[in-house]
């Protein structure tokens, strides 16, 4: 039931040929793996009669009701590091400092569909992307031999190719995510899915034809979702990229959709361009120029992905050019969109004269969603930082579940992570209000909103001269995503 | 007790101060005026925009 193999290098992935049966495509697992999974995995322990929930959910609905055979149960693969031994007679994992976890990978699902055999697959980002990636992830729980392991990473599966294609996966990925994540949404299979997609049952011929965008706008909205669907407006749309990584930055992985290809992805995170140091900019920028590539769970490849930001000549290749919309999963309570954050973030700087905001031409802005309670657990854990006064206005505002964070940095900021200025935006404003504040603030002064009144929006605004922030470190919000570590 | 004795943010706040009115009277023509118009008309041509991108079709 249990073999364990070590590996000198990736070329003994190999050895998964003679340990697998063909109808889980050893071959070409194991040469997906050698060329897409770093060499710090030094272990794989192949875990067979393995009984997984999502293909279970298709096998059931699908497979088993095919001519050809079927197996019911998968295999399902683990990674481990060098200093992880296995006991093969005990069935006992070692490991020196006894945290199994702190050398543990993830695992690897392989489906007895003879095609596309990769299945669910929750894999660490740090023995995949590049280095200095940030990626949304959650903890994922895993049994293995009486061990409760845990692993930090993104849901991720091949296409089916016949009961589900690569919008199915994205929307999947996505939903697990979500599940893993946060306790008010459920869990939903991989056959849930498809199902969720239609207003009728699609059956098994249905799903191969792939989903309209709007399906997948129907299977976010019936996993108990908002689903805000983003399209972009031409070539020249540099909002529409500005309003993605926002998304992303906040922790929210994007369905996208590639008209072009008619393909479908999870983005789930980004990487940064080398800061180009103290170097002022002269005009003023945004985060998404910044950004070197995006993250992608695509179901023709491992997961984490680089894309990007711009495309290149290859066209075997995709950029992030070539997505045309996405679709962001929200919780309820978020009603003022990016497209207005978009717009409003510029005008902050018509109270810079009151606030001591840097120049217009020298920032860079980014913006994202948290909530109240995450930016008081940040401004706490860094109090330091931050006039008295400040810390109380910010504990005792009445904030809505969620706000949007404006950031304004100098390139002096940005090259060592810190900030000029923030201000915090009701998420739940309407697009016409004049004030859709509740704060802004620099390192000497703030303006502070009163929401409790409706339309005395002039009235409502009191400033706070702020002390002895002039010296101290101004953070830049780094919380919502999780920096890899390659190994 | 009842919502005229309960105490709004700024009578916890010390330090607060009136806000400069001609600043922020700069501030609300700017956004009457220019910026949420602008709002308006860009989330109407997104709301657009997403309306014909229903139809592609994904399956690669």
């Amino acid at each position: 039931m249990y073999t364990w193999i070590p590996l000198k290098s990736s070329a003994d992935l190999a050895e998964l040929n003679n340990q697998l049966t063909p109808e889980y495509d050893p071959a070409n697992v194991a040469k997906k793996l050698a060329d897409g999974l770093s060499d710090a995995i030094k272990a794989v322990l192949i875990e067979r009669n393995y009984i997984d929930k999502d293909y279970r959910s298709t096998y059931y609905n699908f497979y088993s009701k095919k001519g050809q055979f079927y197996r019911p149960d998968c295999v399902r693969l683990h990674l481990f590091d060098e200093t992880v031994k296995f006991d093969q007679k005990a069935l006992k994992l070692h490991c020196a400092d006894e945290q199994l976890d702190h050398h543990y990978f993830g695992f690897i699902v392989l489906r007895p569909t003879g095609i596309a055999t990769i299945g669910r697959s929750v894999v660490s980002p740090d023995v995949r992307s590049e280095p200095g990636s940030h990626v949304i992830t959650t903890n994922h729980k895993v049994h293995l031999l009486g061990y409760k392991l845990t692993v930090q990473g993104f849901p991720s599966m091949d296409q089916h190719i016949d009961i589900s294609v690569c919008a199915h996966v994205a929307c999947w990925s996505i939903l697990r995510h979500y599940s893993e994540r946060y306790s008010i949404y459920r869990e939903f299979l991989t056959h849930d899915i498809t199902m969720m997609a239609q207003e009728f049952n699609p059956g098994g011929l249905v799903p191969s034809n792939g989903l309209k965008v709007s399906h997948a706008e129907r299977v976010f909205q019936e996993a108990g979702t908002f689903p805000l669907l983003i399209a972009r407006v031409g070539n020249d749309d540099s909002s529409f990229y500005r309003q993605l990584h926002s998304y992303v930055e906040s922790g929210f992985p994007l369905f996208a959709a590639m008209h072009g290809r008619n393909h479908a992805i999870a983005i789930v995170g980004y990487e940064w361009r080398t800061p180009a140091g103290a170097t002022p900019t002269t005009a003023m920028r945004y985060a998404w120029d910044e950004v070197k590539s995006l993250v992608a769970v695509d179901d023709n490849y491992l997961p984490y992905l680089s894309i990007p930001s711009h495309g290149g000549a290859d066209n075997s290749s995709y950029s992030c050019d070539d997505i045309d919309a996405f679709i962001v999963a929200l919780p309820e309570k978020v009603f003022y969109p990016a497209d207005a954050v978009d717009k409003l973030s510029e005008t902050l700087f018509r109270l810079g004269p009151g606030l001591g905001l840097p120049p217009e031409d020298e920032s860079i802005l980014r913006y994202f969603i948290t909530t109240g309670s995450a930016l008081r657990h940040f401004m706490r854990e860094r109090e330091s930082e931050f006039d008295r006064n400040l810390l109380e206005t910010v504990m005792s505002l009445p904030f809505a579940q969620f706000v949007w964070i404006v950031e304004v940095a100098t390139a002096a900021d940005w090259a060592i992570g810190q900030i000029s200025a923030r201000a915090i935006l009701d998420a739940t404003a309407s697009l016409r209000e004049v004030t859709p504040f509740w704060l802004i603030h620099s390192r000497t002064n703030a303006l502070i909103f009163d929401r409790s009144t409706v339309g005395d929006t002039m009235n409502s605004v009191r400033a706070l001269a702020l002390s002895g922030m002039s010296n101290t470190a101004f953070t830049r919000w780094d919380k919502n995503l999780r920096p890899t570590q390659s190994k | 007790m009842n919502q005229k004795d309960e105490k709004g943010v700024f009578d916890i706040i010390e330090g607060l101060a009136l806000a400069d009115p001609a600043l922020l009277e700069s501030f609300k023509q700017a956004m009457t005026q220019e910026v949420i118009p602008e709002i308006v008309r860009v989330v109407e041509e997104r709301r657009m925009r997403a309306a014909e991108s229903r139809h592609c079709q994904l399956k690669c």
